[in-house]
C-alpha cells in the first residue's frame, strides 16, 4: 500500500476511534457525563492516540531504516570491479534505482508484466532500448549486475513496503480496539492521555536531538577523512589558501580565518554601538508610540534574507567605498569587493539584532532599579550609564556574543561583499574572504567528492562549527546567570 | 554633630511646616486618584499615611518628590510648597528636587553594584566628596545612621544584592540618608520584610525624625501608630482626616475613619 493511503488510513481509523471511544464511554454511563472518571473527549482522544501514536512511530522508524538495509543488501551483489572507491559506488547504486524505477515505470504501463520485470536478463534482452520505448533514458548499457541489483532492489522495496503496511496496520488496530475495550466509566483516560502527550513532545524533541547529532556526526566522519588525506597541521597553521583541483594544493585555513575575523570585527564595531543606543533610546527615552513603530520595524529589518545584504553591498556599499577611497582619490581600494565592504554591510544586518535583543535585556531590568536611582536625583541618562547598563550588561555581552557567531557563520554578504582571495593583509579596502565563502566554492566546483580540496569543506564546516558553539555556549552560559540576579 | 535638640528647641520646631500641599488633584489618564487634599507636613516628625489599599497613598507620596514624572498618564494639579516654594514650578528642577526629598521604596531595590557603591551613588552623582576619603566619610555616616554600619563595615565590596532583606532596606535607607535629604518619604518600607528586620526598621525611623521630616506609608496601623507622631488617613483619594497620631487612633472624628481603625473598612 502507498505510504499516503496507509498514513490515510491509519489517520481515518484514528478519527472512527476518537468518535466511538467518546460514544462508548458515555453509554457506560448511561449519557451523565458526571460519573465517568475524565471529560468524555479524553476518552477519544486515548483511542485516537493509541491508534496514531504507535503505528506512525513504527511507520516512521521503518521508513528510515528499510533503504538503509536495501542499500546494503544490494551493494554487496555488485561485483568489486564495478565498484572501486566510496564515490563510484554511490554511483553505481543510483543506477541501480532507476533501472528498478524504470521496471516499475514498464510495469506501470504494460510494456513489461509484473512476471517479465522480475525475470529478464541483460544477457538476452537489451533492457536500455525496451525502457527508452517507454520514456526511461539510461545513460549506458545496463550491466547484468546492475540489472540484477535493480531486481532484488525492486523485490526488496515491494516486499518491505508490504510488511510495513501490515504492521502499521496491525499496530493501528490492535491499538484502536485496545483502546476501546478499555473505555469504561472508571478508566482513567485523562492520565493516560496525559502520557500520551508526552510520549509525542518527547518523541518530537528526540528527532530534534537526534538529527543534530547527524549533523555533527557527518561533519566529523569527513573531517577525519580530510585528515587522513592532508596533514592536521598544515591544515591548521599553514599561512597560504591555494587549492587546486590538480593536485599540490596548500590548504591553510590562517588565512581564511583571519578574512572571518576582520570582517566579524568590523562588523560588531558597526552593529554593538549603533544597536546598543538605539535600544537604550527605544526602551528608555522614546515614546510610546514612537516604540510602538519603530521594535517592529527593526524586527522586519532582521529578518531581511541576508542575500539582499549581500546585493545592497555587491551594488551600493562597495562602488560607494571605491568612489571615496578608489585610485581616484586616496587609492586604497582595488575593488569593490573589500574586507570594509562586507563588515560594513554585515553591520547594518546585525544592528537589528543587537538592538532586539539588547532592547528584551534592558527592558527586563526591573522598574525598581530606575525608581531607586531618579529618587535619588539621578537624571536619566545617569540612570541609564551608571544603573540600567551595569545591571543589563552580562545580557548585552551575550547579545554581543551571539551577533559575533551570526557574523561569523554569516556568507552571503561575504560572496558578495569581500571577494573570493584567501589573504593575510592589515589594510580592511582589500579583497579577503572567509571560512564560509569557502566552503561554499569548495563544494560547487565539480570535483572528485574523495579528493582532499573537496573534503577540506567539512573540516571548515568543523572548524566554524566548533568555534560558534564556543560562542553560544558561552553566550549563553552568561545570559542565564544574568538572569538569576533578579529571581 | 548631631547632638539632640534641646526641649526648647524641640517644641519650637514641632511647629515648622516643611511640605504643604493645597488643593492637589492628581489624575492618571481618566482615573481621579488624589482629589483636593491639603496637608501640612512637619519638620523633625514622623507622619503617617494610613488607608485602604487603592486609596492614593503612594500617589500622593509620590508627589512629594516629583516621582509622578516618570509616569506618563499621570497629571498633577495643584500646589506644594517645600520650604514655601512651590516643586511644580517651572523653575524647580525635579531631579535637584529629589535630592532634597529622598525615597525608600516597598520592595528593597538595591542596585547590583557593591555596598559601598550603593551608599556613594547619590553623593557621586550630586557632587558631594571633594575626594575618596571624604566619600568614604560620607558613606560610613550614612551607614551608622542607617544602622547598618557594623554589619557590612568588613564586606564594603561585597554585591548588596547579597545582603538580607532587612539589611537590603537599610542599605536603600543609607542610600538616601548618604544624600543629605531634607525629607525622608517611605512607601511601606517594612511590609517585605519579617518582625525582626521590620522593629530594626522602625527604630531606625524613630532616631531619623531627629535629623528630618519622614514620611511614611504603612498598611499597618499598628506600625502608624507605633513610629508617627502625625497620621493622615486617605480614602477613596480623599484626605479623610489629619491630626496627631494619638488623636486618630483614640478619637478619631470622622466615622470613615473609626471604622478603618476599627477594622470594619479595609
Ligand atoms: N501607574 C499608574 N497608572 C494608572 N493608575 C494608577 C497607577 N498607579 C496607581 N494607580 C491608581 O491610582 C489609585 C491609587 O493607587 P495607589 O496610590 O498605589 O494606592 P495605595 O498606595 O494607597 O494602595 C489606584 O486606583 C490605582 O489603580
Ligand atoms: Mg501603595
Amino acid at each position: 500500500m502507498d505510504v499516503f493511503w496507509l498514513v490515510l488510513t491509519v489517520l481515518g481509523l484514528a478519527v472512527l476511534g476518537y468518535w466511538l471511544g467518546r460514544t462508548r464511554a458515555l453509554r457506560s454511563v448511561a449519557g451523565d457525563s458526571r460519573y465517568l472518571h475524565s471529560l468524555p473527549s479524553y476518552y477519544g482522544t486515548n483511542v485516537a492516540l493509541m491508534t496514531l501514536v504507535p503505528a506512525f512511530f513504527v511507520m516512521i522508524a521503518w521508513l528510515l531504516i528499510q533503504p538503509l538495509i536495501i542499500n546494503d543488501t544490494v551493494a554487496d551483489m555488485i561485483p568489486e570491479r564495478a565498484a572501486q572507491g566510496a564515490g563510484e559506488l554511490s554511483l553505481v547504486m543510483s543506477d541501480v534505482r532507476r533501472v528498478a524505477a524504470g521496471l516499475d515505470a514498464a510495469v506501470e504501463q504494460g510494456a513489461l508484466t509484473e512476471e517479465e520485470a522480475a525475470s529478464i536478463r541483460a544477457e538476452f534482452t537489451d533492457i536500455r532500448a525496451r525502457l527508452g520505448e517507454i520514456g526511461v533514458a539510461l545513460g549506458q548499457e545496463v550491466s547484468a549486475s546492475t540489472l540484477r541489483a535493480a531486481q532484488v532492489y525492486r523485490s526488496m522495496t515491494a516486499s518491505g513496503s508490504f510488511w510495513m503496511s501490515v504492521v502499521v496496520l496491525l499496530l493501528a488496530g490492535g491499538g484502536f480496539a485496545t483502546a476501546l475495550m478499555r473505555t469504561d466509566k472508571d478508566f482513567r483516560a485523562r492520565n493516560v492521555v496525559e502520557s500520551g502527550v508526552l510520549a509525542i513532545l518527547f518523541l518530537a524533541a528526540s528527532i530534534a536531538i537526534l538529527t543534530t547529532l547527524g549533523i555533527v556526526l557527518s561533519l566529523i566522519f569527513n573531517t577525519v577523512e580530510f585528515f587522513r588525506l592532508y596533514p592536521i597541521d598544515d591544515f591548521f597553521f599553514g599561512l597560504t589558501w591555494s587549492p587546486s583541483f590538480g593536485g599540490g594544493s596548500e590548504l591553510g585555513v590562517i588565512p581564511l580565518l583571519w578574512g572571518t575575523f576582520y570582517i566579524s570585527l568590523i562588523a560588531l564595531a558597526v552593529a554593538v554601538p549603533i544597536g546598543l543606543f538605539s535600544a537604550v533610546y527605544l526602551s528608555e527615552y522614546a515614546p510610546k508610540p514612537v516604540r510602538a513603530f519603530a521594535k517592529p520595524l527593526l524586527e522586519v529589518l532582521a529578518g531581511i534574507p541576508t542575500i539582499v545584504y549581500g546585493l545592497f553591498a555587491l551594488l551600493t556599499v562597495g562602488p560607494f567605498l571605491q568612489s571615496v577611497f578608489g585610485d581616484d582619490t586616496v587609492g586604497w581600494m582595488q575593488s569593490a569587493s573589500s574586507v570594509m565592504t562586507a563588515g560594513l554591510v554585515m553591520g547594518i544586518m546585525l544592528i537589528p539584532f543587537v538592538s532586539s535583543l539588547s532592547d528584551d535585556i534592558i527592558n527586563a531590568v526591573p522598574q525598581a532599579m530606575r525608581d531607586g536611582s531618579y529618587g535619588l536625583g539621578a537624571t536619566q541618562s545617569e540612570t541609564v550609564r551608571q544603573v540600567i547598563l551595569p545591571a543589563a550588561l552580562p545580557g548585552i555581552v551575550g547579545a554581543i556574543l551571539l551577533a559575533a557567531s551570526r557574523a561569523i557563520g554569516e556568507t552571503m554578504i561575504v560572496v558578495f561583499g569581500a571577494g573570493a582571495a584567501a589573504r593575510l593583509s592589515l589594510n580592511p579596502f582589500e579583497a579577503m574572504t572567509t571560512v564560509t565563502a569557502k566552503i561554499v566554492s569548495q563544494l560547487t566546483g565539480d570535483a572528485d567528492f574523495s579528493s582532499p580540496e573537496v573534503l577540506v569543506a567539512f573540516a571548515l564546516g568543523m572548524t566554524l562549527f566548533v568555534i560558534t558553539l564556543c560562542l553560544n555556549v558561552l553566550a549563553l552560559y552568561i545570559v542565564r546567570k544574568y538572569r538569576e540576579q533578579y529571581e | 554633630m548631631y547632638d539632640a535638640p534641646t526641649a526648647a528647641e524641640q517644641a519650637l520646631q514641632q511647629h515648622d511646616i516643611k511640605i504643604s500641599s493645597r488643593n492637589v488633584q492628581v489624575y492618571y489618564g481618566d482615573t481621579h486618584a488624589i482629589k483636593d487634599v491639603d496637608v501640612d507636613i512637619e519638620d523633625k516628625t514622623v507622619t503617617a499615611f494610613i488607608g485602604p489599599s487603592g486609596c492614593g497613598k503612594s500617589t500622593f507620596l509620590r508627589c512629594l518628590n516629583r516621582m509622578n514624572d516618570t509616569i506618563d498618564v499621570a497629571r498633577v494639579e495643584g500646589e506644594i510648597l517645600l520650604d514655601g516654594e512651590n516643586i511644580y514650578d517651572k523653575k524647580v528642577d525635579p531631579v535637584q528636587l529629589r535630592a532634597r526629598v529622598g525615597m525608600v521604596f516597598q520592595k528593597p531595590n538595591p542596585f547590583p553594584k557593591s555596598i559601598y557603591d550603593n551608599v556613594a551613588y547619590g553623593p557621586r552623582i550630586h557632587g558631594m566628596a571633594k575626594n575618596r576619603a571624604d566619600l568614604d566619610e560620607i558613606v560610613e555616616r550614612a551607614l551608622r545612621r542607617a544602622a547598618l554600619w557594623d554589619e557590612v563595615k568588613d564586606r564594603m565590596s561585597a554585591p548588596g544584592t547579597g545582603l538580607s532583606g532587612g539589611q537590603q532596606q537599610r542599605l536603600c535607607i543609607a542610600r538616601a540618608v548618604a544624600t543629605e535629604p531634607e525629607v525622608l518619604l517611605m512607601d511601606e518600607p517594612a511590609s517585605a520584610l519579617d518582625p525582626i528586620a521590620t522593629s530594626q526598621i522602625e527604630e531606625l525611623i524613630d532616631e531619623l525624625r531627629r535629623n528630618y521630616a519622614v514620611v511614611i506609608v504603612t498598611h499597618s496601623m499598628q506600625q502608624a501608630a507605633r513610629v508617627s507622631q502625625k497620621t493622615a488617613f486617605f480614602h477613596l483619594g480623599n484626605l479623610v482626616e489629619y491630626d496627631d497620631t494619638s488623636k486618630i487612633f483614640t478619637n478619631p472624628e470622622d466615622p470613615r475613619t473609626e471604622s478603618y481603625i476599627t477594622g470594619r473598612i479595609g
